[in-house]
């Protein structure tokens, strides 16, 4: 398998730390080097010589090879068995809804959000448990950092080039999460949004830092989730108004309440649709009464309908914690959700096409 | 020990276009401005038209504003460009 990429040689660890981060190739934090096994042993993975094109970037129309996931994919970290999130997670960034150029110039500086389903989130022991949202696990945290690291090599993506954030979150070094699973109780995300369970699939989407809530003082549902509803008034008054796709993270202590009054996320999504929306003169409570104008009583939604909330099961086993991530600018840009590898069930896909968006 | 390691850029990079001929004058001339639709755009659009009708003569100003400020300017608006002599893409935020 002959690679295209340029080469150079460095005579320790050190000189390729420093190799890589004076040429601008890094987050700042070392890298694995990028050895020719180590990048080919990941093609071999996914079955993919060097120069196959994983998409073109739709603004400015960037093709992106396997090789050069590859590199990317090995400095982060990954193993061979993580290069198939890595390759998937960037072909449904490249779909024309996510606006992909928009979501990572923006001064708004959100980070993309990918989740993990299905079988392969137990081949690379990425469980969905404690601490889901931070350093949970080696598979979670070399996947969201490799999406950052092509981003960065790949689209120049770095902080006052085409990255234009004003402040970014520390999502943007990793930004991964696997959905628990264990209890068959919930589809999962990837269900939701018309996929088979039984195939592994990655769902990306442009998403703000989460927005952690407590409630660990009722068992009701409607009152669990209205703690979740105000987090996103508070995201529609201090932030944006835009609607889109929200994610929900819920953790065990939580979802064994819901699930125990036989709430399933569809019945969650549709609660949250009727009660996460504010007025929009809500906005002058919070200093922001110059935009009110003559419309105080339109009322703005967080979402356009009940199926853009992403409700995703996730976190250690106690805790009466939860997390809204709100989107990064609404409509804009839509989550989007792809099955790993060839999925006989999944193609052709009009009935995906419908829900995965 | 050597390391032999790789190229994490791509080889080639994207062509950037070429560079208009440059206006000997901007009097007369017709100037569109693309405008992302911030809200921080309207003054400072309406100042430079001001600034260039009367500072530099020029006769006609067209404003047009994108749908989606963190797009591409849709097809329709790319299309007019031609019928102008000079374009001001801001982005105001």
């Amino acid at each position: 398998m002959q690679l295209a990429s340029r080469t150079y040689e460095a005579d320790s660890i050190a000189s390729v730390q420093e190799l890589y981060h004076s040429n601008g190739w890094t987050d700042g934090l070392p890298i694995v080097p990028p050895t020719e096994d180590a990048v080919r042993a990941c093609l071999e993975r996914v079955m993919m010589t060097p120069d196959q094109l994983i998409g073109i970037e739709p603004v400015r129309e960037l093709p992106i090879t396997a090789e050069k996931l590859a590199i990317n994919a090995v400095m982060a970290g990954c193993l061979p068995m993580h290069f198939p999130v890595v390759v998937t997670a960037w072909m449904a960034m490249m779909r024309e809804e996510f606006l992909m150029h928009g979501a990572t110039a923006s001064t708004g500086g959100c980070a993309v959000l990918v989740v993990i389903n299905g079988p392969i989130r137990e081949e690379i022991g990425a469980l969905g448990s404690f601490n889901a949202l931070g350093n949970s696990d080696r598979g979670t945290a070399v996947i969201g950092r490799a999406i950052r690291l092509c981003l960065i090599n790949l689209m120049d993506v770095r902080p006052g080039a085409i990255d234009r954030s004003t402040l970014g979150h520390p999502g943007k070094y990793s930004y991964c999460v696997a959905e628990d699973e264990d209890d068959l109780a919930w589809t999962t995300l990837a269900e939701q949004r018309g996929l088979p369970r039984e195939a592994s699939a990655v769902t990306v989407m442009a998403a703000g830092a989460p927005r952690q809530i407590m409630n660990e003082w009722t068992t009701k549902p409607e009152e669990i989730l209205e703690t979740f509803a105000a987090e996103m008034r508070a995201n529609l008054r201090h932030y944006s108004i835009h609607p889109g796709n929200y994610a929900l993270i819920i953790p065990k202590q939580l979802r064994e309440h819901l699930q125990a009054a036989k709430w399933s996320k569809s019945d969650i999504a549709a609660f949250i649709h009727e009660r996460a929306r504010i007025h929009r003169r809500e906005w002058a409570d919070v200093g922001k009464g110059n935009v009110v104008r003559d419309r105080g009583d339109s009322v703005y939604p967080a979402m356009q309908s009940a199926d853009q909330l992403l409700v995703i099961g996730a976190g250690g086993p106690a805790g009466g914690f939860g997390a809204v991530i709100p989107p990064w600018l609404g409509d804009k840009s839509y989550a989007v959700t792809l099955p790993i590898g060839a999925c006989v069930d999944c193609e052709p896909p009009p009935s995906v096409k419908g829900s995965v968006r | 020990m050597i390391f032999r390691v790789l190229d994490p850029t791509p080889e080639k990079t994207a062509p950037l276009g070429q560079k208009a001929p440059r206006l000997d004058t901007l009097r007369g001339k017709t100037v569109g401005f693309i405008s992302n639709g911030k809200e921080g755009t309207k003054a400072f659009f309406a100042h430079m038209e001001d600034v260039l009708r009367k500072d530099y003569g020029v006769a006609n100003v067209v404003l047009r504003a994108k749908p989606n400020y963190s797009a591409p300017a849709p097809a329709a608006i790319v299309g007019e460009i031609k019928s102008w002599d000079a374009v001001i893409s801001g982005i105001g935020d």
